[in-house]
């Protein structure tokens, strides 16, 4: 259980973090130089923040293992997506990967403060247990990522059919939010799957009856998680299958992105250490 | 004391014929400037050479050369023109007049193309040149840093600057949110439009993949090829050379379209539905307005492209505004701290010469005074401090107050310096 100290520390995280995205989001209208380094000031001192929290916490436990628990399985996540940000931004800029992803950093800390503090969920038993779940919030990680870049894509598009000439944000080039997204689907699916396998090892170790009932695959989390997989398997498929790329891609994405969050939300309603 | 004196030509004084005979490039800028120091000693100079522009900013000395009728003659001389023949092409401005002129330029407000950046480099280049030419001083230097201030300032924060102006540019920033990179990309020409060569010719710049010039007359297609130093491509192949294409510049002459949407729709499939961007700069129109409903294919025509063209002239003639308050406040800002710069020196003259006549005159009262008391001695060099102060605060203070309306600060100086009987070594 996270103590108050803790999500204090988080809270201010996500304080920072959000500040960022506003200053980062009114950069869209006033582009100066001080809101772009504030907007980075907040970016990293949240990130340092959220770190913080995180040391604290397994200090706490005296267990360094990540995603060991619900609270810092939550962090984890925001931490993975504020980094790819941080790195994208270092590298090559796309101006408004923050607007998209940021939001969801501070909804996953949000979830962390909330379902942290009443449902810790401890249930890392063993290795195929931590495979399970590290692929699996990889996984989403991955699949935030395109779902965010795939919404920049669907814009882009729109904009340049609309032949819109207004400055406005350039979300950077429609080859490169498609291979961004291509990249990140391909992870992201390697990472789901190897999440549904040891999640069927798991499962297959214990006892079906006693723990999800005779209808396992009826269960919404499996039964989610693979409506995800498919999703992104077609995604995947659009080099054989070209009518699959670009816009359609784009969609898939933010649609397997949307299953996925509901995924996760249905894993922290399901019975304490059943779940991911 | 000095004075600012600028003397120049411009595109609207001067046509292109008077311009290019006064032009200076890099090496000849230099020459010059060696040859006006060796003519004007003591004098600094700036010398602002661009295809639409030759301004010199000189600095002299109040009542002494050169005139701007002397730097016409030696700008004249320098290319060799005879000097009657252009003066009514030039224009003369000092002071004030001319540190504005300067900063209008920087921030292309004085440009022939409205918010070009080009200039903004041109002033530093010719400040650069002075500078190693050591015949930019103690005005010079700073007026043109702050000018490339100014010049900036006015690039980052107006939308003066902001925008394309050419049909081709458009088009090459289009491509630019399609396309991440051009080095695997094939950029397909039909027909030899005038229009069409300039795309083309913006696109070249990218480094191209390959670039296939197609026309009904293959002569003509092997000549662009040379030009561009793409490959000819065969008219009646033209489904093959769709096929491979990312992006399609079209110009031809034909009455109806030659790109129809049928015809596109069969290619879709062989071309993996990869995304292409087709310009149709062609009146009639080359390819079929439907197309454009077809999944990952942007057309743009003429008009499209014309538009943000327009947009962007609107939106620099209303950043004129924002601009103009930019280089208005720096000039005032510039002349104020180049007054106080000028004036320190005289004022510490003034104070210094009647401070003395007083320390003098009360000194000789005191010899007339041997019982005087230190206290009352103290009290009486108070009291001349004083007077001197009072006597002094009005014209200092119309010094520093004075209108530059009714004359530069220089000649106010000037006469500070003939009332006051201020020589040289004073101030």
């Amino acid at each position: 259980m996270p103590t108050t100290g803790q999500l204090a520390l988080l809270i201010l995280s996500i304080a920072l973090f959000a500040t960022g995205g506003i200053l980062s989001l009114a950069r869209t209208w006033w582009d100066k130089a001080p809101l772009r380094l504030l907007g980075r000031q907040c970016l990293y001192w949240g990130l340092i923040a959220a770190v913080a929290v995180l040391i604290w916490h397994s200090a706490q436990r005296a267990r360094w293992l990540p995603l060991d628990d619900n609270f810092d399985a939550l962090i984890w996540l925001g931490i993975l997506l504020t980094l790819f940000v941080v790195y994208v931004q270092k590298t090559r800029p796309i101006v408004g990967i923050d607007f998209f992803l940021m939001p969801v950093v501070i909804l996953l800390l949000i979830a962390a403060a909330v379902f942290g503090r009443h449902k810790p969920n401890q249930y890392v038993r063993n290795t195929w247990d931590w495979v399970h779940r590290a692929s699996s919030y990889g996984g989403a990680v991955a699949f935030a990522i395109a779902g965010a870049v795939g919404a920049m894509y669907l814009i882009t598009n729109a904009r340049l059919r609309r032949k819109s000439n207004k400055p406005g944000t350039m979300f950077g080039s429609l080859e490169r939010l498609e291979h961004l997204t291509r990249i990140s689907v391909t992870l992201g699916f390697a990472l789901l799957t190897v999440g549904l396998v040891t999640g069927m090892v798991i499962f297959l170790q214990r006892d079906p009856d006693s723990h999800l009932g005779a209808h396992w695959f009826l269960n919404p989390t499996v039964l989610l998680a693979f409506c995800v997989w498919v999703i992104y398997a077609l995604v995947l498929h659009a080099p054989i299958n070209p009518t699959f790329r670009g816009r359609k891609a784009a969609m898939l994405s933010i649609l397997g992105f949307v299953l996925m969050i509901a995924t996760l939300v249905a894993v922290q309603y399901m019975p304490a250490g059943g779940g991911h | 004391m000095h004075r600012l004196v600028l003397l120049g030509l411009n595109h609207s004084t001067a046509p292109l014929a008077v311009r290019e005979k006064l032009a200076f490039n890099p090496a000849q800028q230099r020459e010059a400037l060696q040859a006006f120091l060796e003519k004007f000693p003591g004098c600094e100079a700036v010398l602002l050479s661009t295809c639409n522009r030759v301004e010199l900013y000189a600095v002299t000395a109040v009542q002494h050369s050169p005139s701007s009728d002397e730097v016409l003659i030696f700008l004249s001389g320098l290319r060799g023109v005879d000097p009657e023949q252009f003066r009514a092409h030039f224009y003369t401005k000092s002071d004030r007049i001319a540190v504005g002129h300067l900063f209008n330029v920087a921030s292309s407000l004085d440009s022939m193309v409205l918010g070009e950046s080009q200039i903004l480099g041109q002033v530093r280049e010719a400040y650069d040149i002075a500078r190693e030419m050591t015949t930019a001083g103690a005005l010079l230097n700073p007026l043109f840093q702050r000018a490339i201030a100014v010049g900036k300032q006015v690039m980052t924060e107006t939308s003066i600057g902001g925008g394309r102006l050419s049909i081709a540019s458009v088009a090459v920033d289009y491509a630019k949110r399609i396309f991440d990179h051009f080095d695997d990309k094939t950029v397909l020409n039909i027909g030899a439009g005038e229009m069409a060569t300039l795309v083309v010719r913006n696109f070249a710049d990218l480094k191209l993949g390959k670039l296939l010039l197609c026309n009904r007359d293959p002569a003509k297609a092997i000549k662009l090829a040379e030009e561009f130093g793409g490959e000819a491509a065969a008219f009646d192949r033209m489904d093959e050379h769709l096929i491979a294409a990312d992006i399609v510049v079209t110009s031809t002459g034909a009455s109806e379209p030659i790109i129809t949407r049928a015809r596109f729709e069969k290619l879709l499939r062989p071309r993996r539905y990869k995304p292409i961007f087709i310009i149709d700069i062609a009146l009639p129109r080359d390819v079929e307005a439907s197309i454009e409903k077809l999944e990952n294919v942007y057309l743009y025509n003429l008009d499209h492209l014309q538009q943000v063209v327009s947009t962007t002239q609107s939106q620099r003639i209303e950043a004129v505004d924002a601009a103009r308050k930019i280089v208005g406040h720096h000039v005032h800002d510039f002349i104020s701290w180049h007054r106080q710069r000028q004036l320190g020196p005289l004022i510490d003259g003034l104070y210094r010469r009647y401070h003395g006549l007083a320390q003098e005159e009360l000194n000789r009262t005191l010899n007339k005074l041997p019982n005087i008391g230190e206290a009352e001695k103290a009290h009486l060099e108070e009291l001349t401090r004083r007077i001197v102060n009072k006597l002094l605060h009005d014209p200092i203070r119309m010094l520093k107050h004075s209108d530059p309306q009714h004359g530069p600060p220089a000649q106010y100086m000037h006469a500070m310096e003939k009332l006051f009987g201020l020589e040289e070594g004073d101030s």
